[in-house]
């Protein structure tokens, strides 16, 4: 993948913020390293540090303040998605196996030990899917992967809940479904296929 | 004022260099089954799916279990010989305890293959699991033998500062906040004490229940519970068990950094204000943990977010502030104590920020479960808990300050620092390039990328790792001659 559209991912966005902390850190380090035998005879030297303090303090409100403000803006839970779905996708994980199926009515089973569903589902593209998540034994985590190994989205998969995950795919091709739940010994072979057209 | 007569301090000296030589006989071998583990998924050995989850099991609860329990024999000893009394026999006990868990919890993952994560998120050790009923038994009575230990330890520990310092309001430092000058200064290791140890002991009493609730399904197979609340409680026992870890190495910073730099490192209004809301963070940061978890109220999902932003504004306004205020044109040799601080202050800010940067429900939602997280609680707890601890050991046997160390011991830590970032880089890489954690191994994903980019760089992490055990054991020569040496432990 090119660098610059890494860069322009959610994964670019925590690599940049934790790369500037990190080199910030580095940088303090070495500062304090190098300046530490140079003579403090007036005894100004924490009160150096501490009249830094407020900069730093008043910096770094900004910027959790805005920080937090940003990212209020793509939160995935379904109560603040703007788009109506246009289609819902009833997902059941059980050890260990996607089960998926389409759900005309929109609406969810009754009882998921008795839903049936495949591993594998074709689903359109550039419209808006719901995805109702469940499971019928233990936790697990339903996570859309597309060709490129990109995790695109993810929710858990819980007994006697579910979980209403939004996405809609851009590019037909085909995608694949990992479990990101620790579910048992063979957990990694727990996968699905979504073939979008 | 407290007194201290020698044969008090020679019977906590005795305790503590127990404590420090079992950690330092099961730390590297902790490591070793996680080096085990990433040489699978980088393809250089193989084991198979249970093995490797019944070490990936011992080696998440040993790591927590071990490092929590010196952090805390860290404390004790340096409370118990400086100011307050306290019971060695408290100490031996919750000593006996811990192990009788550990021989407990090692008998059940590597005899019986118990495989169900540290965190035995409910009801997976009681659905179709690949290990007998027996481990999971066995498992949890051991992990409530640990709980109980912890429970007893640090209820002794709180118990006795109260009644040196008056009490749990004046332990929080609040009679810094009026107007008038406190009668009795508290040192800021019995404030921060208080401030890790408190939340620790809400935890293992939720732990307690948690783990009870386990016994009785475990007897009782018919028995449900709710999946959502016991997540809950499993992650406010586990998280806060690993937070307040690295606030009690921050507590002893405080109290052994100004004997090499000379300067005073007191209590004063804006720390008071700034540990007590560490409290209230190291409280509601868990609720990070379950961001994934759409039907948990998104007020607490909001609650996770705000509590983990803010923790970085004490952790570092105050805390890394002070450090660097510590050192500062201060003239101090550096030896490995004040580096080994200097650089667990430094790893504690690098995982810190990662650890934010993940908090962040927007990123989380392609972050949660990738190799981004055990990246940014290695850096804290390899790059900082661990260098503070380190710290304490070598201050323990070194004769004076400053001591020099021998050219093998130095390049050993220095070894040691450079293979772990070369470790968790290999960490950082895997989140941003999506690859799961938890994943014994990377083929089975039917993903080209998951598979090459992930058993390469878990290749490459093995490879660190070696360079982290080698450093490691560079220094034991050091750190056991200093500890064994009659006349060096402080």
């Amino acid at each position: 993948m090119h660098l610059f559209s890494i860069l322009l991912t959610i994964q670019g966005t925590a690599a940049v913020i934790s790369l500037i902390g990190a080199v910030v850190v580095a940088g303090v380090v070495l500062f304090v390293v190098s300046t530490s035998h140079k003579p403090d005879t007036d005894h100004t030297a924490k009160t150096k540090v501490y009249k830094f303090r407020g900069k730093y303090f008043a910096g770094l409100l900004a910027v959790i303040v805005v920080g937090f403000a940003l990212s209020m803006a793509t939160l995935p839970y379904p109560q603040f998605q703007k788009d109506a779905p246009d289609q819902t996708v009833v997902v059941v994980g059980s050890q260990w196996m996607w089960k998926m199926a389409v759900s005309d009515d929109g609406t969810v089973p009754a009882d998921v030990a008795k839903f049936k569903g495949t591993s594998t589902i074709t689903l359109p593209a550039n419209k808006t899917l719901k995805f109702w998540v469940s499971a019928s034994d233990v936790n697990h985590n339903y996570a859309i992967y597309d060709a490129n190994g990109e995790l695109l989205a993810q929710t858990q998969a819980m007994p006697g809940y579910w979980n209403a995950l939004q996405y809609r795919f851009s590019t037909p091709g085909t995608y694949t479904i990992l479990c990101l739940e620790y579910c048992g010994a063979p957990h990694t072979v727990m996968t699905g296929k979504i073939n979008v057209q | 004022m407290t007194s201290f007569n020698p044969a008090d301090k020679g019977r906590h000296k005795k305790l503590i260099l127990i404590w420090s030589i079992t950690f330092l006989v099961l730390f590297p071998l902790l490591i070793t089954l996680g080096l085990l583990m990433r040489m699978n998924q980088g393809e250089m050995i193989q084991l198979d799916h249970d093995t490797f989850y019944a070490l990936m099991t011992l080696h998440g609860l040993g790591m927590a279990g071990v490092l929590f329990s010196m952090a805390w024999a860290a404390l004790f000893y340096l409370l118990g010989t400086r100011y307050i009394k306290l019971n060695t026999g408290v100490g031996y006990a919750v000593y006996a305890l811990v192990v009788a868990g550990a021989i407990g919890l090692a008998i059940a993952t590597l005899v019986g293959k118990f495989a169900a994560g540290w965190y035995m998120l409910y009801p997976l050790p009681f659905k179709n699991p690949s290990w007998p009923g027996w481990t999971t038994g066995l498992s949890i009575v051991s992990l409530i033998l640990m709980g109980v230990a912890w429970l007893v330890g640090c209820l002794h520990v709180v118990h006795n500062l109260s009644k040196e310092y008056g009490g749990l309001a004046n332990l929080l430092g609040w009679q810094y906040l009026g107007k008038e000058k406190p009668a009795k200064d508290i040192p800021p290791i019995a404030l921060i004490t208080t401030v890790s140890l408190v939340p620790g002991i809400l935890s293992f009493l939720i732990g307690a229940a948690l783990l009870i609730m386990y016994l009785l399904q475990l007897l009782e197979p018919s028995l449900s519970y709710n999946v959502l609340i016991q997540k809950n409680m499993m992650f406010f026992f586990g998280h806060t068990l690993v937070n307040i870890t690295m606030y009690c190495g921050v507590a002893w910073m405080y109290t052994l950094l100004p004997e090499f730099t000379g300067r005073e490192w007191k209590l004063n209004k804006l720390t008071v204000y700034a540990w007590n809301a560490t409290f209230l963070f190291i409280v509601f940061a868990y609720f990070h943990h379950l961001y994934m978890d759409f039907v948990q109220p998104a007020p607490l999902q909001f609650a996770g977010q705000v509590a983990s932003f803010l923790s970085a504004i004490p952790a570092t306004a105050v805390t890394l502030f002070g450090l660097i205020a510590q050192l500062y044109r201060s003239n101090v040799k550096w030896g490995v104590v004040p580096m080994a601080f200097l650089l667990g202050g430094a790893g504690w800010a690098v995982g810190g920020c990662a650890a934010v940067v993940d908090s962040t429900i927007a990123i989380n939602k392609v972050l949660h479960n990738t190799l981004w997280v055990p990246a940014h609680f290695h850096t804290y707890m390899l790059m900082g808990v661990v260098l503070f601890i380190l710290a304490f050991l070598f201050y323990m046997g070194s004769k004076e300050k400053g001591e020099p160390l021998s050219p093998r011991t130095s390049f050993g830590f220095w070894l040691f620092v450079a293979g772990a970032y070369g470790f968790l880089l290999m960490f950082y890489l895997g989140g941003l390039n999506s690859i799961p954690r938890r994943m014994s191994e990377y083929a089975s994903s039917g993903i080209d990328h998951v598979h090459g980019t992930g058993a390469s760089l878990a290749y490459a992490a093995a490879l660190c790792v070696f360079l982290v055990l080698a450093g490691l054991l560079m220094m034991y020569a050091s750190l056991f001659g200093g500890l064994l040496k009659k006349e060096a432990a402080r």
